[in-house]
């Protein structure tokens, strides 16, 4: 069904938004971490070993022998004679890869307490890559960067006559792009002035060979979660007021495989599963409020158990309605705490995205901190890294783990920033002048060109203080600063950045819930409507403490190379100055009638079971 | 590299919990129509929702709806297709939604406009009556809503235009009440995956066919259903569930010609039911025919550079096609836009009492037929998605145009609806054609007609043309034979056809009669049109101008 309803235009708006960057980050442990003990985690402690390689089944190595020979005669090939009908002489690719993702996945829906969809689907996609001309200039050049891809779905099984055909399909048809955008690269700089960053367009990286094991065949205990989903969503059916919710189990298994021209030849297993619940309401003036709860883990039985989800939902609800009758929030422009998974929010925003690689070059490209490497960008209390080996911290699972990036590229651990000064920037394949290499960045999904992308950013401090001492300062500052009042941010959804040269450098993420802490004591008061505006530099800059724990935000993360599961990890920040207004909104009014009464039989089976 | 699960195509796992099954088995064992309506629990939770809507929703000082419809689709869908005899997707999903339409104003100027003002809303696929209600009640608020919107900008509008326009917004309808049984998506998944596999890899390994095998450079094959189940209430009192199904299989074979010309064959057969489509060997040989057809069109000669100007024969698809661009959209009678003072939209809107096509030339739309020649009909039905019983229609009469296809929205001089008021999934409902049928008072048979284009040839001294099928683009000619006044058929391509229009259809079609051709369209809403052979006198064929495509760059990998 593809429909606009207004459901659906919600869903597009929580996950991703094309042609911007955006975070749709999801809380995973959070809660969790806060309610166990104290502990310091400051700095992020050493690599937890991966999931043990030896658990799943082996590799599939039909695929990768079709895959390998395939392009074996594709390079022989192409470029070796003349083309039937072509009056230009053929050339030879320098470089092809073929990349398939092999992904099992299960999806179950539930709102107001009963089962809206439920699926299950097998994709083999392969994602040709080829490259003409040579690594200092090729087809990829400037804004032709997709021509180097083709995107073909491969047979689900073994059948290698077929898997061949459809590849040489996908390189023929690619290679004829290829051509194409290489004429149009050399016309363009023949024409255009000098470009500010000569970079290669393709960087030299040695072959790997690590053919590790394959994921699981996916299992759902579908009667189970399909029983589960239902007793969650249907705890809003006690919330009138809350008009939409849904709760959606998504589970994938999935192998990538990777050959290349140069000689690599890769297979890695990814798992992951992910419990969502999302519930929207309306107050009063228009103003449409929503929440979102997210579970992440590598396997369905790791999720938090039924006790604990529905206790969140529950919270959740209760949370929403009070949000729907609080005072609407004033422009504001003073001190702020952003609790740990805003903080991670806000580091993913302003700071994750502009240190991806290529936004470093390029005639559109902001490049807002491409000459400040080796000089201090952020307090010299706070060193921040992207480490995608690491599959969980402090027990909890991290989305942005993975063990190759999509050029087939081991992950690595970069450090970004160090006490403060920017040191190194995330590097896919795309050089950019001060880095030649790729670190193990290059992310895309399936049928997109991999970029520089995040993977788990982690800020860590040295100046910490506890979470009491923490408000004790915002108060301070704010009386400082003459305010009757600081603000406290302590759940943000999602935001983008928007980098490019022509649009201001400016982020927006946006707060759900957040708190005036009032200096003269009264107790905090939830307000709503809040967004934050401000640049980015400036922000980062006010930092002037963090709290003593890290917070984990798991969640997807949408860009030019399309959604990627990406984790954020801060401690709480207090920001000396934070600008807010109140965020555009909706003018339709609630529902003008009240909701239909329940069943008879509802009722009582809710009360019973938690449930319908 | 992953994709969201969310954003995947939907395949539900086939689980005997399924509610929709257990409601089929709940309407075989009641086999009466009203007691099935009475204990449908989904009706009579719409029914009850519709019920409070109607006592409760008023915005104060604004106008309260005078109609509501709720309609909910159930619809399931199956598909497998596979590729060089490899299975590269399966499919399946079941999924439910509700479209609300709420009119504020009256039945001369209300709130509707072309575009359709209605909610939709994603809803259970358990039979919950909590959740179903929940679903209406916001959709019904935001329908109502939007609907208040819309009066009051077609208010504002209507005071800019000088002219009224020429029809009410709405007309009447009596309540109807019909129960058809539930229809379950039946197919053989396991048999027709194998089929599709197996048809998609012939190319490689039929004796008939391999030769040429490094020449195709595309071969799939794929099977396709859909079956939804409708449920309607209204504030007329209508009450009605019924359905509609379509099964589907398909051949696709491209590639392109030595001087770098894409060719391509795509054809399949459609049915009501899986049992309705070809059987495994007619399909088999389809494949291998198509391949060899394709193999022929791949060496066959360019049309020649210089324009013809003459007779074509349109035989098979290529004469549905035709009726189904130039006429069909033409005699559905959409509303003209607010301020013109037209009938309709299309190039029929004032072509009422004139001729449209020869004398000897009559269309019908006749939906209550169920199957022509053992062929069951997509565009059947007895009741449309309005209410409203359908009965047969004489469009055009002698070839002159006398009636529209009409739904409950009216035109000038067709003030009530003759049952064609038809929606697409979740959409709202249009007047569309049901079962078109094209009939000829010249009763020619098949080789009557050839001789007849051949006398043509004879008479011209020239060569003639007949079209067999079309593809790749508008009314653009895929098997197109040079014919010689001897008789000889020479296939062709590279061409298009120009001055296909309503004005050669009305003053150039010199013969109809020979093999009627169902053409099947399963959507954005079923129909079905047939139409017999038609010769014209006078059609331009002309060298195509289109990018020459570089031919393969390298060769496919060797097939055994």
């Amino acid at each position: 069904l593809n429909t606009a309803s207004k459901r659906l235009v919600f869903r597009s708006q929580i996950s991703f938004r094309a042609s911007t960057i955006l975070l749709v980050l999801s809380l995973a442990a959070n809660a969790a971490m806060a309610a166990s003990p104290r502990r310091s985690m400051l700095p992020v402690k050493a690599t937890l070993p991966v999931k043990d390689p030896a658990a799943g089944p082996p590799a599939d190595t039909t695929l990768l022998d079709a895959m390998q020979s395939e392009l074996h005669r594709a390079m022989t090939s192409l470029g070796a004679g003349p083309v039937a009908n072509a009056s230009a002489p053929a050339v030879k690719p320098y470089f092809l890869s073929y990349s398939v993702n092999d992904n099992e996945s299960a999806a179950i829906t539930a709102e107001f307490g009963a089962i809206t969809n439920s699926t299950t689907s097998h994709n083999r996609i392969a994602d040709v890559q080829i490259r003409i001309g040579a690594p200092s200039l090729d087809n990829t050049h400037g804004d032709h960067r997709t021509s180097a891809l083709t995107t073909m779905p491969l047979p689900l099984t073994d059948d290698r006559a077929a898997i061949e055909r459809s590849l040489w399909f996908a390189t023929n048809r690619g290679y004829g792009k290829a051509m194409d955008a290489l004429e149009k690269v050399k016309t363009e700089q023949q024409v255009r002035a000098k470009e500010e960053d000569t970079s290669a367009d393709f960087s030299e990286q040695k072959a790997v060979d690590d053919v590790l094991t394959a994921a699981p065949p996916l299992t759902v205990d579908r009667a189970a979660w399909v029983d589960r989903l239902r007793a969650i969503s249907a705890v809003f059916r006690s919330h009138t007021n809350i008009l939409y919710d849904t709760a959606i189990l998504q589970v994938m298994h999935e192998t990538d495989y990777f050959v290349s021209s140069e000689g690599s030849r890769v297979a890695a297993p990814q798992e992951l599963v992910r419990l969502i619940i999302i519930a929207r309401t309306r107050a009063a003036d228009g103003m449409d409020l929503y929440r979102a709860e997210t579970f992440e883990s590598d396997t369905a039985g790791k999720l938090p158990d039924q006790a604990e989800v529905l206790a969140k939902t529950e919270a959740m609800a209760k949370n929403l309605d009070e949000l729907r009758t609080a005072p609407i929030t004033e422009p504001y422009e003073g001190p702020a705490i952003l609790s740990g998974r805003a903080a991670a929010v806000f580091f993913h925003e302003v700071l994750g995205h502009r240190l991806e690689g290529q936004r470093q070059r390029g005639d559109e490209e902001g490049q807002t901190f491409t000459k400040l490497l080796g000089k201090p960008i952020l307090p010299s209390f706070l060193s921040v890294v992207d480490d995608p080996t690491l599959a969980q911290l402090d027990g909890h699972a991290l989305s942005g783990h993975y063990l190759f990036d999509d050029e087939g590229q081991p992950a690595e651990r970069v450090d970004l920033v160090d006490s403060g000064v920017l040191k190194d920037f995330l590097m896919s394949r795309e050089p950019i002048a001060s880095f030649a290499e790729s670190n193990g960045h290059g992310r895309a999904q399936t049928g997109k060109m991999p970029t520089g992308r995040q993977g788990n950013l982690i800020v860590s401090s040295t100046k910490t203080v506890s979470e009491d001492e923490l408000r004790q300062m915002l108060k301070d500052e704010a009386k400082k600063q003459g305010k009757a009042y600081g603000l406290y941010f302590e759940d943000i959804s999602s935001g983008f950045a928007v980098t490019t040269r022509r649009s201001p450098q400016a982020f927006q993420v946006i707060p759900l819930v957040v708190y005036r802490v009032y200096v003269d004591g009264r107790p905090d008061e939830l307000v709503r409507g809040v967004s934050i505006v401000g640049t980015p530099l400036a922000a980062l800059s006010r930092i002037l403490a963090t709290g003593d724990k890290q917070d984990i935000f798991n969640g997807e993360c949408g860009a030019e190379s399309g959604t990627i599961p990406v984790s954020a990890v801060a401690p709480a920040m207090l920001v000396s100055e934070i600008e807010t207004q109140r965020q555009a909104q909706g003018t339709a009014r609630p529902p003008l009638i009240p909701p239909p009464p329940l069943t008879d039989k509802a009722q009582p089976a809710a009360a019973q079971k938690g449930g319908r | 590299m992953r994709n969201s699960v969310l954003f995947l195509a939907a395949v539900l796992a086939a689980s005997p919990a399924l509610p929709v099954a257990s409601l089929a088995q709940q309407h075989h064992a009641a086999p009466a129509a009203k007691p099935a309506a009475a204990s449908d629990l989904i009706l009579n939770a719409m029914k009850d929702e519709l019920t409070r809507e109607q006592q409760l929703l008023a915005l104060p000082g604004m106008q309260r709806p005078y109609f509501m419809q709720y309609r909910l689709e159930d619809v399931q869908t199956y598909e497998a297709l596979a590729n060089y005899g490899a299975l590269v997707r399966e499919v399946e999903s079941h999924q439910r939604a509700v479209r609300v339409d709420v009119r504020v104003g009256d039945y001369t100027t209300d709130s509707s406009t072309n575009r359709g003002e209605g909610s939709v809303e994603f809803t259970a696929t358990d039979n919950d009556p909590d959740a179903l209600r929940s679903a209406l009640w916001t959709a019904t608020d935001a329908a109502y809503k939007n609907a208040l919107r819309a009066y009051a900008a077609k208010q504002a509008a209507l005071k800019q235009f000088q002219n009224p326009p020429t029809a009410n917004d709405f007309s009447q309808a009596k309540a109807t009440t019909r129960i058809e049984p539930l229809l379950s998506l039946d197919i053989n998944r396991d048999d027709w995956k194998h089929r599709v596999i197996e048809a998609s890899g012939l190319y490689a390994v039929d004796p008939a066919v391999k030769a040429f095998a490094a020449d195709v450079q595309f071969a799939s094959a794929q099977v396709t259903a859909m079956v939804v189940n409708r449920y309607t209430v209204n504030t007329d009192g209508t009450m009605l569930r019924h359905g509609y199904s379509w099964y589907q299989d398909l051949i696709n074979i491209g590639g392109q010609a030595p001087d770098g010309m894409q060719v391509a064959r795509d054809n399949g057969t459609t049915a009501t039911a899986a049992a309705g489509l070809e059987s495994w060997p007619a399909m088999r040989k389809r494949m291998i025919d198509d391949l060899l057809s394709y193999n022929e069109l791949r060496n066959a000669p360019v049309v020649a550079a210089d324009d013809y100007h003459g007779p074509v024969l349109f035989t098979g698809d290529a004469a549905a096609d035709v009726f189904n661009r130039l006429v069909v959209p033409h005699i559905e009678a959409d509303r003209p836009d607010l301020g013109t003072t037209a009938r309709t939209q299309g190039a029929y809107a004032s072509s009422l009492h004139s001729l449209v096509l020869p004398t000897y030339i009559s269309v019908v739309d006749d939906p209550t037929m169920h199957t022509f020649e053992g062929q069951s009909l997509l565009g059947s039905y007895a009741v449309d998605d309005e209410g409203v019983p359908v009965a047969p229609v004489t469009l055009v009469k002698d070839g002159e145009l006398v009636n529209y296809d009409i739904g409950r929205e009216p035109v000038k001089d067709f003030p009530a609806s003759n049952g064609h008021g038809r929606a697409g999934l979740v959409q709202g409902a249009r007047s569309r054609a049901g079962v078109v049928i094209v009939k000829s008072s010249q009763n020619l048979t098949a080789e009557q007609m050839r001789a007849k284009l051949v006398a043509l040839a004879k008479d011209k001294g020239q060569d003639v043309y007949e079209v067999e099928t079309l593809g790749g683009g508008e009314l653009t000619p895929r098997l197109l034979y040079r014919v010689s006044p001897d008789g000889k058929r020479t296939l062709v391509r590279g061409a298009t056809f120009d001055d296909l229009d309503q004005r050669a259809l009305r003053a150039d079609i010199i013969a109809v009669g020979g093999k009627p051709w169902v053409a099947q369209t399963t959507g954005p809403i079923p129909e079905t049109t047939i139409v017999p052979e038609i010769l014209f006198d006078d059609i331009t064929v002309k060298r195509a101008v289109q990018e020459q495509q570089k031919v393969p760059y390298y060769a496919p990998p060797a097939t055994n």
